[in-house]
């Protein structure tokens, strides 16, 4: 097995740069929508057969293993080439969790199927009633015998409709004395006769995230994670992870160049208003990653983030929103037009972009709960 | 300011416009309507462009002996403000602003006037054209013995309009032609847009069309008809936003998180005033422009104001609906709320007619210009 903390980031960068370039199908380059896992299979496949499914994971796990400095890169590079995120909840998200907090048979069985794509997740965090208040969360679970029987509504569940299992966050304990008490993480499959999924269409028509409905649906009791009523300090623990990830400079950075060759080819550059507010943009994102950097040098060190990091999150997301405000401007009489939009020999998806630039500042914690954050834990604000 | 006292320090008769125009808007199903008609195939309801011609709509801008009402464009700032607030797909901007703007300018004996205002037909016009980049460039489109050739581009109410009012090179300057929209030759491309509905693109190899006015009196004339339905645009936004923010504030009332509505943390509060301010401005702002309008005589003027009201309606709307969508977290974020329409729609109306960064350019132009003349 490569150990690719050994190799030097020039070399190491080389390396991924070509197997992108080779072998990452054209026509999913840059792709405007969430891909369903088909369409995005035949790609999976290739990575899976390189060993590169999951770069953070340690290689005892089937990951690459890759050091804080390696996964920035590798990040950058699949970014900067388009390659499509896949299907990576289970990359992303449980499998982490198992790897922190599951047994060596929870290890054993999910993690080598979510490289395989075998299983593909979905987050059941939100609620009707349990959004910022993420604690107010009612969805049931209560043992019978050696299974869990869930009760209750996940929504804005990110492509349930396309996931075959779902990880969950459940009350066991509806009498805890606090909400943050009293909530497991589970696991459940979704191919069973209490779990209805409902898609629901987003403003501009995609349908991207779902109702799940439990009607007596039921997980082997073996598919708690961590110990029973001990789920939000577990989930808690994945989010600086998280915060980091959602806080990285990439979708900015490729909005940006997104609206620099939209914007030369439209012209509108000759504006030397619209070139200082490009430049804003430019910059904005520029220091960002500068901030970017310091963060990830913590965790290159080994150290554990603080709450500071949501700020990354709040800059790069408004960041991100401003940009495509950008292309909307250049776009002049298009800009409102759905689809591609051609100038000279790139293909801009304007909308598109404005549309997925609006939830960042909703979800991952919104950028209001960020805000709550900082100004308590880090500038120690009362209240 | 509430809403009933703004309503109240209007003049009577633009009082009693609104209220006829809410009503019929209302009665006609609000918002739920755009939704409908949206999602049957993105046109507007013939019957409805027919029910607010009953109500005098179209014609209230043109004067009393060219058959209209003669109350000018503040009250169809007043018809676009309504249209705005139920998100209506009939041109109303449309035809109110450009068509009868320049028909009654340059034509107003021509039978399509009385057929405009009378909602038996709807006329879209045809003036721009894409240059090589694809942003807009000078006409080339050609009218020579009766017959049409060449392209425009970014023609709103194409789909589902009677004819085409194009813009066009005759032998002697430019040319206002009638097209029919069945004419041989005459090919429409739709572009869908945010809101469901659509641009259309032109192509015309030589197809008959019917000469209504030349030379210099026709781009005189477009220019001002332009403006004017620059300046109804900017209320329609208003309108928009208005309601916008209505939803928005009813919405962050009655949700609840940490056991308490939403609307209670401060900073939304301090949202919420400010997005209330930026109404209030704006309203303020586009009702001056097109009161001040109505009065100006001067052409560069007339464009001038309408650009100032353009500009800020754009900015407020663009920032309302998307604060609107945050403020609503992931709900905002659905097809079925209809706080989506409005950002959509919002869109589509921002990209007409220029946006506010476009609008706040030419302004700045206009007003350096008439400093250098004094
Ligand atoms: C595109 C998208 C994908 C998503 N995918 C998933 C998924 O896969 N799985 C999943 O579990 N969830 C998912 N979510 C849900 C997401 O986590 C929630 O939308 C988020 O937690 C906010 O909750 P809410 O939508 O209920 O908004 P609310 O909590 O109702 O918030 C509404 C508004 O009030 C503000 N607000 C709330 N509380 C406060 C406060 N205390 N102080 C100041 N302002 C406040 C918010 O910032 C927001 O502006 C997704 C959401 C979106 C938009």
């Amino acid at each position: 097995m490569t150990d690719w903390n050994a190799t030097s980031d020039a070399d190491f960068r080389k390396e991924v740069r070509q197997f992108f370039e080779a072998e990452y199908p054209e026509e999913l380059r840059h792709l405007p929508h969430r891909p369903k896992f088909a369409e995005i299979e035949h790609w999976h496949r290739k990575l899976h057969a390189k060993g590169w499914v999951a770069p953070a994971w340690p290689a005892e796990y089937g990951g690459m293993g890759l050091n804080a400095a390696k996964l920035l890169i590798f990040y950058e590079e699949q970014q900067r080439w388009g390659v499509n995120r896949g299907r990576d909840m289970g990359v992303q998200m449980v499998g982490p969790l198992i790897i922190k907090f599951g047994t060596q048979e929870q290890k054993d069985y999910w993690l080598p199927r979510i490289l395989s794509c075998e299983d593909i997740w979905c987050q059941g965090y939100s609620e009707p009633g349990a959004g910022s208040d993420l604690a107010n969360l009612r969805t049931r679970a209560e043992i019978d015998g050696g299974e869990f029987v869930i009760n209750g509504q996940k929504i804005w569940t990110t492509m349930a409709h396309d996931a075959t299992h779902i990880f969950m966050l459940v009350r066991t304990d509806p009498d805890a004395p606090k909400k943050q008490q009293g909530i497991s993480f589970l696991l459940a499959p979704m191919d069973q006769p209490g779990v209805e999924v409902r898609t629901i269409t987003t403003l501009s028509g995609e349908t991207e995230f779902c109702e799940v409905f439990f009607d007596n649906a039921r997980t082997p009791s073996e598919n708690l994670v961590g110990e029973l009523n001990k789920g939000w300090t577990m989930a808690k623990a994945l989010l600086s992870f998280e915060r980091i990830f959602i806080g990285s400079p990439s979708l900015a950075q490729n909005a940006l160049g997104q609206l620099e060759s939209f914007a030369r080819g439209r012209g509108a550059f000759d504006d030397p208003v619209f070139r200082d507010r490009f430049a804003q943009a430019a910059l904005d994102v520029e220091d960002h990653a500068a901030l970017y950097a310091r963060f990830a040098d913590q965790l290159k060190r080994g150290e554990t983030l603080g709450a500071d990091v949501s700020m990354l999150k709040i800059w790069v997301t408004e960041c991100f929103q401003r940009i495509t405000e950008l292309m909307i401007e250049a776009a002049g009489p298009d800009g409102g037009t759905i689809g591609p939009l051609q100038v000279g020999n790139v293909s801009v998806d304007v909308l598109a972009s404005f549309y997925k630039a609006r939830p960042t500042t909703i979800y991952g914690g919104s950028n209001e709960i960020q805000r709550n954050i900082l100004s308590k834990a880090v500038l120690g604000l009362p209240g | 300011m509430t809403q009933t006292d703004t309503v109240s320090s209007e003049q009577e008769d633009l009082r009693l416009l609104r209220e006829s125009a809410r009503t019929l808007f209302e009665r006609a199903g609000g918002s739920g309507r755009a939704r409908k008609l949206r999602d049957a195939d993105g046109g507007f309801d013939p019957k409805m462009v027919r029910e607010l011609a009953e109500a005098g709509v179209f014609g209230v801008a043109v004067p009393e002996d060219q058959g209209g009402l003669g109350m000018g464009l503040a009250a169809g700032g007043v018809i676009a403000e309504e249209a705005g607030r139920v998100i209506a797909p009939e041109p109303v901007v449309l035809t109110i602003g450009l068509s009868l703007g320049l028909l009654r300018r340059l034509c107003p004996e021509h039978p399509k006037m009385a057929q405009l205002i009378g909602g038996e037909i709807s006329l879209a016009v045809a003036w721009q054209e894409r240059g090589p980049g694809g942003a807009p460039a000078n006409a080339t489109c050609r009218y020579a013995d009766g017959r049409l050739t060449g392209s425009k581009a970014w023609v709103v109410g194409a789909t589902g309009s009677h004819g085409f009012l194009v813009v066009a090179k005759g032998d002697d300057g430019p040319v206002l032609v009638l097209a029919e929209a069945d004419a041989d030759g005459l090919v429409t491309t739709r572009r869908a847009q945010a809101d469901g509905s659509s641009l259309g693109e032109l192509s015309f190899s030589g197809i008959p069309a019917a000469e209504l006015a030349s030379g210099d009196a026709v781009q005189a004339a477009l220019a001002e008809a332009v403006a004017d339905a620059t300046a109804l645009a900017a209320a329609e936004l208003v309108g928009l936003s208005e309601c916008a923010f209505e939803i928005t504030l009813d919405y962050i009332k009655t949700r609840e998180q940490f056991d308490k509505p939403i609307g209670s943390f401060q900073v939304i509060q301090h949202r919420a005033v400010d997005l209330n301010v930026m109404c209030e401005v704006a309203q303020a702002g586009v009702r001056e422009v097109l009161a001040l309008m109505d009065r100006e005589t001067d052409q560069k003027v007339r464009a001038q104001l309408a650009s100032r009201a353009k500009a800020r309606a754009v900015t407020t709307a663009k920032r309302i609906t998307r604060d609107a969508v945050q403020l609503h977290g992931a709900v905002g974020y659905t097809d079925e709320f209809d706080i989506g329409l409005y950002l959509n729609r919002a869109l589509v109306l921002s990209a007409w007619l220029g946006d506010d960064a476009y609008h706040r350019r030419i302004w700045f132009d206009a007003r350096e210009a008439e400093g250098a003349a004094q």
